[in-house]
């Protein structure tokens, strides 16, 4: 493992709330140029559109979505993820936008004593160091889960998003497939996002957003799932489950999904799909045991949906 | 030029990009109530609201609140008390008060908003907890919380009168109460330390001059006269300049020459045979103390310095008793080995001094859990004067062991502000402190006990190693001596030392990593005997304070309908453990009581850390002359009154309780003698009035022995060792200035748990925690601190522990979020009982609770673990991955 400071980066950052960037910033980890996101009014608004879709302006706070009644009838999983995320003083700051682009919470990146992959050095230290919380599905250099609760929920919900240079982005093409360990999303140089188009709701549909941790509140999701489905004379008639805390960017679980569909929702058939959960891991020798939460937090989160 | 309005005043906010909202409100408005502690919006300590929103300030750029109306709180009930604000002073829902700025910011925005929509419905405990769950306690202040948050928005507490059973309340709900990182002085500047890069290195060269050559920067070395650097975080040097920032960049301008020596980091990697020495033997005097005695002779090879065998019994006895049980397959041997995790204090006050030179005459606030033997240390090491040497304390954010003696943010403090002619402060960042600031070091325990066939207790022997990282004097495995006697014991501790920040004693240091090893092995032995493990403990441990607290325990109707064993998804479990501290006591403690100017005022060069020392005085004082606690001034924290004790082995209110009781029967009776008016017959309060008219006169008294005359069965704990025990006895009370003395403050404890099998997840139904310290002195705060020892205990058994880089040892739990304290939601209904025979030896009958109170708490929970699931959890913390890994019968990470 290298421990040189790597040269501090020069390339200039946006700041939203700032509640991640201030963190690194007195930490020493950020200390390039500033360019403040202007939080006028149309960055912070929620636009219905007549065929039900929704637009959101990438400054609005995630409590002003956690709190907003309309988005909880249409989109209950992303509600519940911006209610689950962070702390009541940091949701009340921190945007959406900001929460998508938000930098990796890994304990090797956020010292900044210690070169990492995100901080231009050569080599991934918690891979050969003490990855405890990191990834479970080593799908690249950096072993460092994706920290973005909103990704993972927008993508169970197909989510658009608009740049200042590019619309209709998909949250894979906003994060990426981990292949790249340098970064944390593959905005250009100059690009922010400016907005989150969500589709319409289909007719009926649930969700569940759950996240297990070791205390009650405000810890980083070890694993976190949010599961979309509609419905019908007791079976899955669509089914959608995406995770979190387990990769470098959010995953869909389709083996789960397809063994679901159409399928009666019955605690048996839940139980074993949730085994499918974990195909395509590759845990460290530290995360297996994210695989056994993946499957029980599956199982958890189905059957709530389901009932 | 932007403004923010603040508290209802217009003020301009930096240009600066860099600036956050709490450096103005902190740095340039001094509006000090606001705490920053974590740096990452993780603990709410610098909560204030914008706009009437709670936000984290240490996360909120200055300009962002350009034309916001923010409130501080000092702002919050500016205009009399918030009702909120009236409530955690009744409830006590504060210790050492360093979060409670955030939480009354957070509570009070909470209770508005439901009054207003909710009028005086009572919220519920999940409501108030998920409201909540932003904000961090060390000292676990919880169930005092829930109650305040509840009883305020029932609208119990909108009228006038408060009474406060702590009587700095009021400063800690207001923010008003000054700790040492809010001290500033003019042109004071700010301190920082450079700390090594390098887990085992020589320093070649050291070149301060670059920093020196910025202008208004000072630079000083920490290095050792040896100029090596024996874990990563060493002090190196320090800088001192006129704010942080220009401090950051002077010290990066230092040259350090590391030459690298060989490394070795932690417990497995220390003890083997071939590892690099962290201290060779010229050097050993240089190695840190994890306990809060000075530490006895032992062996010391490579990195392994142990046995210490002193409390053992009959040990080769014991050795031979086991073996034999061993090769006879024996069912009744109970085998284990048990590993406990490193607890960092984690103090929300962080390491911290300001020190000040007046002429000759030096100036130290530091936050400290000994200001009279810091002073005298700062002497010693600065060759001053002690009578030109003053240390002041006058509200500590938290200690628990970690702040007892002379540490580098003092030394730095003062070599820098000798060197730059100006008062300095250094603080320790989050880093540092969860890094460099002390822990209470993991352990390795191998257990073996054997019951008789009988059922008797026959032999026991426990093996402790101790990761002490730059430190030595663990002592675990002998803590087992004094509890559960048996016909031999075989007992050895070692420290196994590395290159790792050193540790230090940590609330009953060995105390909880004994018991959990121990407490899970007689938990077993009963399953295997068939024993009720309340009735196995009465039967195999008779000291008296303990025998009632058994009843007690036994008593108790979740123990007595605990739930057979279950095989859903969710199962409860309930367990019992034990636990026992010594009673400590300071000799030489001087408190003086006084009539000054018409009020009494006791003073003693004691601090308060949070525990409630000025209340306890309080308290005391105000019974005795029938009057109210906030009747009586208590001056404490402040190394120029007179000899007080240091907050540390629960030592406080025996130590100054006996003078102050002392003093006080000699005040009366100065009093009546120089009275010139009786009171008025009938009088309600005759002491008011005698008070009120007494001249001034001052009455000092020094901590005596106790009383020879003790209970059935109460006697010095070391009695029971024999002679090694009277050597250790006279050992500590010669080069430790502590004396143990008779009977043994102690705690059973009966926790319910309730196991997510699919998660891993662990939730705290209910604590009942029994205690034995004598009278208590200060009900409520009693209370308080013994859920507070609880809620500490519950983060040791299932959420803490400091983890390293394998390499470098770089601790890489360096922030509140990665290193996990306990919060509101995490607190279970705590049931607290105090039996209050067992001390009346001690004037005023009273002993310490504070590490006790803590001690039983984690092999309780692995109990209850073990009642529920079936499976017996040997390494803490308790985490969802061990849990799930127990269950799957795979071994964890």
């Amino acid at each position: 493992m290298s421990t040189t400071t790597t040269a501090p980066t020069t390339v200039p950052e946006f700041r939203a709330a700032g509640t991640d960037l201030s963190e690194r910033r007195r930490s020493g980890v950020s200390c390039g140029p500033i360019i403040d996101l202007d939080a006028g009014p149309d960055m912070r608004r929620i636009d219905w559109i007549t065929d039900g879709s929704v637009r959101i302006g990438a400054l609005t706070s995630i409590a002003a979505i956690a709190s907003d009644r309309r988005i909880a009838q249409a989109y209950p999983g992303i509600t519940a993820a911006a209610q689950g995320l962070a702390t009541p003083q940091i949701r009340q700051l921190a945007t959406v936008g900001g929460n998508l682009a938000q930098r990796s919470r890994c304990w090797y990146y956020r010292n900044p004593q210690i070169a990492c992959l995100k901080k231009g050095g050569s080599d991934c230290p918690a891979r050969t160091g003490n990855h405890l919380y990191h990834v479970a599905f080593d799908l690249g250099p950096c072993v460092a889960p994706h920290p973005s609760t909103m990704a993972m929920a927008l993508l169970a919900y197909d989510a658009g998003v608009t740049t200042n240079y590019r619309r209709g982005l998909s949250i894979s093409d906003l994060l990426g497939d981990g292949s790249n360990g340098g970064v944390d999303n593959l905005l250009g140089p100059g690009e922010r996002i400016e907005r989150i188009e969500l589709p319409a709701p289909l007719a009926g549909e649930r969700a569940v957003y759950k996240r297990a941790i070791s205390r009650t509140y405000a810890e980083w999701p070890l694993v976190e799932i949010c599961v979309r489905a509609v419905m019908s004379g007791g079976s899955f008639q669509q089914v959608r489950i995406c995770a979190g805390g387990i990769a470098p960017v959010p995953l869909r679980l389709t083996a789960c999904e397809a063994a679901l569909l159409g399928k009666p929702a019955d605690a048996e058939t839940i139980a074993q799909a949730a085994t499918l959960a974990t195909s395509g891991a590759k845990p460290l020798p530290m995360t297996g045991y994210k695989l056994d939460l993946l499957t029980g937090l599956v199982r958890d989160v189905v059957e709530r949906v389901a009932a | 030029m932007s403004t923010m309005t603040i508290n209802g005043r217009v003020e301009v906010l930096p240009d600066d990009p860099d600036a956050l909202l709490i450096d103005v409100v902190r740095d340039q408005l001094k509006l000090t109530g606001t705490k920053l502690v974590c740096g990452a919006g993780v603990c709410g300590a610098c909560t204030v609201l914008v706009d009437g929103a709670p936000v984290a300030s240490c996360l909120m750029p200055a300009r962002a609140a350009a034309g916001k109306s923010v409130t501080s709180v000092e702002g919050i009930g500016a205009a009399g008390l918030h009702p909120v604000q009236k409530a955690f002073m009744a409830h006590d829902a504060l210790q050492c008060g360093f979060c409670t700025p955030g939480f009354i910011v957070e509570a009070a925005a909470f209770c508005d908003a439901w009054r207003a929509s909710r009028g005086t419905a009572v919220p519920s405990r999940e409501e108030i907890g998920a409201a909540l769950s932003g904000h961090l306690c060390r000292c676990g202040a919880y169930d005092g919380i829930y109650r305040a948050v509840a009883d305020a928005c029932a609208g119990r507490f909108d009228g006038d009168n408060v009474v406060a059973p702590r009587i700095e309340a009021r400063d800690k709900v207001t923010g008003a109460a000054k700790y040492t990182v809010d001290i500033h002085h003019d042109g004071q500047l700010e301190g920082v330390i450079l700390r090594s890069r390098e887990a085992h290195a020589r320093i070649g060269a050291l070149d301060l001059a670059p920093a020196r050559a910025l202008p208004g920067v000072a630079a000083v070395s920490l290095l050792g006269d040896d100029n090596i650097v024996r874990y990563v975080g060493q002090p190196i040097a320090a800088v001192a300049a006129k704010d942080r920032r220009s401090a950051l960049a002077a010290l990066a301008a230092i040259k350090v020459d590391y030459a690298r020596l060989p490394a070795v980091i932690g417990l497995d990697a220390g003890r083997k045979a071939d590892a690099p020495v962290v201290f060779d033997k010229a050097s050993r005097k240089r190695a840190g103390n994890v306990s809060e005695g000075a530490g006895g002779p032992a062996p010391w090879k490579q990195n392994v310095r142990g046995p210490t065998t002193v409390f053992a019994h009959r040990a080769s006895k014991a050795r031979s008793l086991v073996d034999e049980a061993r090769q006879a397959n024996s069912r009744l041997l109970v085998e284990g080995t048990f590993r406990t995790g490193t607890q960092q204090h984690a103090c929300l006050e962080p390491h911290a001094a300001v020190a000040r030179f007046d002429g000759d005459r030096l100036t130290v606030h530091a936050s400290s859990q000994w200001v009279f033997h810091l002073k005298e240390q700062i002497a010693k090491r600065f060759k001053l004067d002690h009578d030109k040497i003053r240390v002041i304390a006058d509200h500590v954010g938290g200690g628990f062991g970690s702040k007892g003696g002379l540490g580098a943010e003092s030394i730095a403090a003062i070599e820098l502000a000798r060197e730059a002619k100006a008062p300095v402060r250094v603080a320790y960042d989050r880093h540092e402190e969860l890094s460099v600031a002390g822990y209470r070091p993991a352990a390795e325990l191998k257990v073996a006990l054997l019951p008789s066939e009988q059922g008797a207790l026959k032999a026991l022997s426990v093996t402790a190693h101790a990761d002490t990282g730059a430190a030595i004097s663990s002592t675990i495995a002998g803590l087992a001596r004094l509890i559960y006697p048996a016909e031999a014991k075989d007992l050895s501790d070692f420290d196994v030392i590395s290159n790792l920040p050193p540790g230090a004693p940590f609330r009953g240091p060995g105390g909880p990593p004994m018991a959990f090893a121990l407490e899970q092995a007689v938990d077993e032995a009963a399953l295997r005997l068939g024993v009720d493990p309340i009735a196995l403990r009465k039967r195999w441990d008779p000291d008296p304070n303990r025998q009632r607290l058994y009843d007690w325990a036994a008593g108790l109707e979740v123990w007595r309908k605990r739930p057979s064993a279950q095989s859903g998804r969710y199962r409860r479990g309930v367990g019992v453990a034990s636990g026992y501290w010594l009673y400590l006591w300071q000799p030489k403690v001087k408190v003086e009581v006084a009539v000054k100017g018409g009020r009494i005022v006791a003073s003693t060069a004691t601090q308060d850390i949070g525990t409630g020392t000025r209340s306890v005085i309080a308290e005391a004082v105000a019974r005795e002359f029938d009057l109210e606690p906030a009747d009586i001034e208590v001056r404490i924290g402040d190394s120029s009154l007179p000899e007080g004790p240091g907050s540390g082995g629960s030592r406080v209110t025996a130590s100054v309780l006996p003078p102050t009781l002392l003093a006080v029967r000699k005040l009366k009776a100065a009093i009546l003698e120089q009275a010139t008016r009786k009171p008025a017959p009938g009088s309600n309060a005759p002491w008011r009035e005698l008070i009120a008219r007494a001249p001034d006169i001052a009455v000092t008294e020094t901590r005596g022995e106790d009383s020879k005359n003790t209970a059935p069965g109460i006697r010095s704990p070391l009695r029971e060792v024999g002679f090694i025990g009277i050597i250790f006895g006279w050992m500590m009370r010669r080069f430790s200035n502590i004396v143990i003395g008779a009977g043994v403050p102690s705690s059973v404890q009966v926790i319910e748990v309730e196991v997510d099998t699919w998660l891993g997840h662990v939730r705290v139904l209910s604590v009942h925690t029994g205690l034995a310290v004598g009278k208590v002195a200060a009900p409520v705060l009693a209370h308080s601190q013994a859920c507070g020892a609880v809620i500490q205990g519950l983060g040791y058994a299932l959420y803490e522990a400091r983890e390293l880089d394998p390499r470098s040892g770089d601790v890489l739990t360096g922030g509140m979020e990665d290193y996990r304290i306990p919060g509101i939601a995490d607190t279970p209904a705590i049931d607290v009982h105090f039996d209050e025979a067992g001390f009346d030896h001690v004037l005023g009958n009273s002993v310490g609770i504070g590490e006790v109170a803590t001690v039983p708490t984690s092999p309780a929970v692995a109990n209850a673990i073990r009642d529920a699931i079936g499976v017996r959890l040997t390494e803490i913390p308790i985490r969802p991955d061990r849990i799930l890994a127990a269950l799957n019968g795979r071994a964890a990470a």
